[in-house]
């Protein structure tokens, strides 16, 4: 695939079965977020990349833990490290860990996302920080299956706050509120272990939550959007 | 299956930390990684209880703790006595059997646990050695875990679990409250009272106590006694309180308000105050208190009262048998009480006979008894040792002693202690002897070991003296020291004796039980360590009465490897436990209580237990038959 063609949105060429694979993934149901916690599965993303550059930076890794009706079940967890033809700066690798060695024996971007997809099925998706996370995914999926999502997002960045409000000031990063529940990493700034950490943090808002009957994806969604309002405002 | 991505790596890491996943391979602990769930529990939250039903889940706490708490004892603040934190495991002992739980697991602090379902558990121990024997193999593991199993049976009436067996420095709740012995009796009262505390201890300039004044005393030694509320605290407060050290247990605490009738102990150290427990602090929860029913046999003015005070007993007994208070602890308090309740009844029966009263004799205790290793099912063993005056004739004495103690036995058989078949009774002139009498009969069995001088040697050896001129039973009991350890022959004919009776072999669960499938507990479990650690004793002039305590006796002496002997002690115990548990539920039954029980009503775990508990019985009689050359 060509720069002119990335930037003109062309179509990107997939083999007929990556095709039927994105067929069949997008004719999925899509999920009733009036559903209550313990009869859905959420999945929770953490995304590394190659900085912070939401329009230049490039998709390296993705780690998804899924919760489902309450629990994280270790197996329905994912990892995927995409392969890149450019690798990324030093000082970028030492955050992340994904060596150049790594990054170039990533798996094909193409079978990477499809992966993730048939991972994720049609599964509402939580991060902290969404807009950095689904710019991400959402630029890649568009770059190499020519994908345009619409898929539910819910940021525990505005979740976190909107339950515990007198926390909000002082609590603003996924560290601050790691600390605040004695939420361990196993490898901090790696996609799944940020995405385990995330998802435990989820579980631990979970008393508040049902405090304040957010008993489905949707009030979650309501009570981030009256958060943010409470951010523009405040 | 794909190859595991390192969030089952990283878990498989972070479990390897602690046991028994330390000495996992690694195979297992990645299966297992790959069927556990996490799940957030707030602190506060339950997550396992009692009326969860059998238990569905294997819990490991990844981060946070977790309090097991006694189900009644929820209400009480700081009540849990169980802690458990990152890295360990619940419920083993109830997933194991197969049951419910009898605590309730609640989170202590923010807490995320790894669990894995009872089936892909029961894989796990089926597919992991090292998961298997951490789970089931080393004894006190597995006594521990079958404590767990006899709570969850009575979870319904459980209370504090921890109380018997812990030191008492653990159980102080907070600094006592003193004052200085010249303080005005109105300064302490109002102290009192604005502080809400029932006791006050007054103590010297070092903090040594020197007395204990408690709301109680305030009914009979000021408002009764009307004595004014100018006069110092010394005046009306016990003196020389009763103290126990810090590293005492509960379990003495508790005995010696049983046998002096105090509410409070003071803990000292150094001869400092260090604390003050109260009988509340011990018994808080149950219905019938240790020293609620020996205060009432104590002040018992009629039989009709004993005859309550003993159902008491028995009910005080099924509730301790519920907290999971050890079987020495527990049959030491059955037995503790059980003497209060016969010397109450000596004394009033004693009011009636003024000629009984003017004699010099003793009452023993003989059999479990006197061993105090008295079950909820004893019958009566008892005799009386009397002093023959200068010249005087036995018969006469036995004239005026035989008639009361009959009335004593026919009242402790109403208090449910049933007459002894065997007519082993004080009542019996056989056995309402004088001093010399008792020493001519001892040793008329020591020398002729008859079989019958055998089965009675097993009974009266046991004795002690219970009420009474207690110095006549000392004495005998210094000159069957010395008598039964020349005798070889006679020690030598009790081994042969005590050999008749093989507790179970088993490589399986094939018990060698006589006729049907029916276990007798008591001659096949206990008798062979009765009887073993009786000849033991009695071989090297030992003076303990109690099994346990000869088995801690003869291990110096005999050259016993304390492991062994600690196992023979666990063994014996654990039987005990069984049995009471046995005679627990036939009381609930309203059957009449046996020692008879098929084995296959045990559940896997105690049937394992049993099994090595016999094993250990077996290993005792070995060298029974290895020191007699039998």
């Amino acid at each position: 695939m060509n720069w002119l063609a990335r930037l003109f949105g062309a179509k990107p060429e997939l083999t007929p079965e990556q095709a039927a694979r994105l067929a069949a993934w997008q004719a999925l149901p899509a999920p009733d977020l009036n559903d209550p916690h313990t009869a859905s599965r959420y999945v929770v993303v953490d995304v590394e990349t190659s900085g912070l550059n939401l329009v230049k930076d490039r998709l390296i890794a993705i780690g998804a833990v899924a919760v489902s009706a309450g629990s994280i079940h270790l197996i329905d967890s994912m990892e995927i490290i995409l392969q890149q033809d450019r690798i990324s700066t030093r000082d970028n690798i030492l955050i992340h860990g994904i060596g150049g060695t790594a990054q170039a024996e990533g798996v094909p971007p193409v079978e990477a996302l499809l992966t993730f997809l048939e991972y994720l099925g049609k599964s509402p998706l939580v991060a902290f920080h969404v807009a950095f996370d689904k710019t991400m995914i959402d630029r890649a999926l568009k770059t190499f299956l020519g994908l345009k999502v619409n898929h539910p997002w819910v940021d525990l960045a505005y979740l976190a706050p909107a339950l515990y409000p007198d926390l909000a000031r002082s609590h603003r990063s996924l560290d601050q509120w790691m600390g605040h529940f004695g939420i361990s990493n196993y490898a901090r700034h790696s996609a799944l272990a940020d995405a385990l950490s995330t998802a435990e943090l989820m579980l631990s808002l979970r008393d508040r939550m049902s405090a304040k009957h957010i008993e489905n994806f949707k009030m979650m969604r309501d009570l981030e959007k009256a958060q943010r309002m409470v951010n523009w405002t405040g | 299956m794909a190859a595991p991505n390192t969030l089952i790596l990283a878990t498989v890491d972070h479990l390897a930390r602690f046991a028994p996943f330390d000495s996992m391979e690694r195979e297992h602990l990645i299966w297992l990684a790959e069927r556990l769930k996490l799940t957030y529990y707030a602190k506060g939250e339950t997550v396992l209880g009692p009326d969860s039903g059998p238990v569905k889940t294997f819990y490991i706490i990844k981060q946070g703790v977790i309090h097991g708490e006694q189900d009644v004892v929820r209400a009480q603040e700081d009540a849990s006595w169980l802690e458990l934190h990152e890295g360990e495991c619940f419920p083993l002992g109830a997933l194991l059997s197969k049951r419910g739980v009898a605590s309730t697991y609640r989170a202590g602090h923010d807490t995320f646990c790894f669990e894995l379902a009872a089936a892909d558990f029961r894989e796990l121990l089926k597919a992991s050695d090292a998961f298997n024997d951490f789970c089931t193999r080393r004894i006190a593991n597995l006594l521990e875990q079958s404590k767990q199993v006899l709570q969850a049976q009575y979870a319904k009436s459980s209370s504090d679990q921890q109380s018997m067996s812990s030191t008492l420095e653990t159980l102080i709740r907070r600094e006592p409250v003193t004052c200085a012995p010249e303080t005005s009796l109105r300064e302490v009262l109002e102290t009192m009272h604005k502080l809400g505390i029932g006791s006050m201890v007054a103590v010297d300039e070092n903090r040594k106590p020197v007395g204990i004044f408690t709301l109680h005393d305030v009914l009979n030694r000021v408002a009764l006694a009307e004595v004014g509320l100018d006069v110092p605290f010394a005046s009306v407060m016990s003196p020389n309180p009763r103290t126990l050290p810090p590293h005492a247990l509960a379990h003495d605490a508790a005995l010696v308000m049983a046998k002096q009738g105090f509410r409070h102990i003071l803990v000292e150290e150094d001869g400092q105050l260090k604390g003050l427990i109260s009988e509340k602090d011990l018994f808080s929860l149950q219905r019938v208190g240790l020293r609620q029913i020996s205060g009432a046999i104590r002040n018992a003015e009629q039989l009709d009262t004993l005859i309550h005070s003993a159902k008491d007993i028995r009910q005080l007994a099924h509730n301790m048998l519920a907290q999971g208070v050890a079987a020495e602890q527990l049959t030491q308090i059955i037995s503790t009480l059980n003497d209060l309740l016969t010397t109450r009844i000596l004394e009033l029966e004693l009011r009636n006979d003024p000629a009984a009263k003017a004699l010099e004799f003793c009452w023993l205790a003989l059999g479990s008894e006197g061993r105090l290793e008295q079950t909820l099912n004893t019958d009566q063993d008892n005799g009386i040792i009397f002093a023959a005056q200068e010249g005087g004739d036995p018969e006469a004495m036995r004239a005026v002693l035989l008639p009361f103690a009959k009335r004593v036995n026919l009242a402790l058989a109403e208090c449910g202690f049933p007459l002894c078949n065997g007519e082993v009774m004080a009542s019996n002139p056989k056995w309402c002897l004088s001093l010399r009498e008792w020493k001519r009969t001892f040793a008329d069995w020591i020398d002729h070991g008859d079989p019958m001088a055998l089965l009675y040697s097993t009974i009266f050896f046991d004795f002690r003296p219970l009420h009474g001129a207690d110095h006549l039973a000392f004495d005998l009991r210094e000159w069957l020291r010395g008598a039964a350890k020349e005798n070889s022959r006679f020690l030598h004919q009790m081994a042969a004796n005590a050999l008749r009776n093989h507790p179970p072999t088993g490589s399986v669960w094939d018990f060698f039980t006589g006729k049907g499938n029916i276990l007798d507990l008591k001659l096949s479990g206990i008798t062979p360590f009765v009887d073993a650690a009786r000849i033991f004793s009695l071989a090297v002039g030992g003076k303990q009465t109690n099994t346990l305590q000869r088995l801690r006796e003869i291990t110096g002496p005999l050259r016993i490897d304390p492991q062994d002997a600690e196992a023979w002690a666990d063994a014996f115990l654990f039987i005990q436990l069984l049995r009471m548990q046995l005679h627990h539920d036939q009381c609930e039954r309203d059957e009449p209580l046996t020692n008879q029980v098929d084995p296959d009503s045990f559940n896997n775990l105690d049937k394992r237990i049993l099994k090595e508990a016999f094993r250990q019985a077996r290993k005792l009689q070995t060298k029974l038959t290895l020191d007699y050359q039998l």
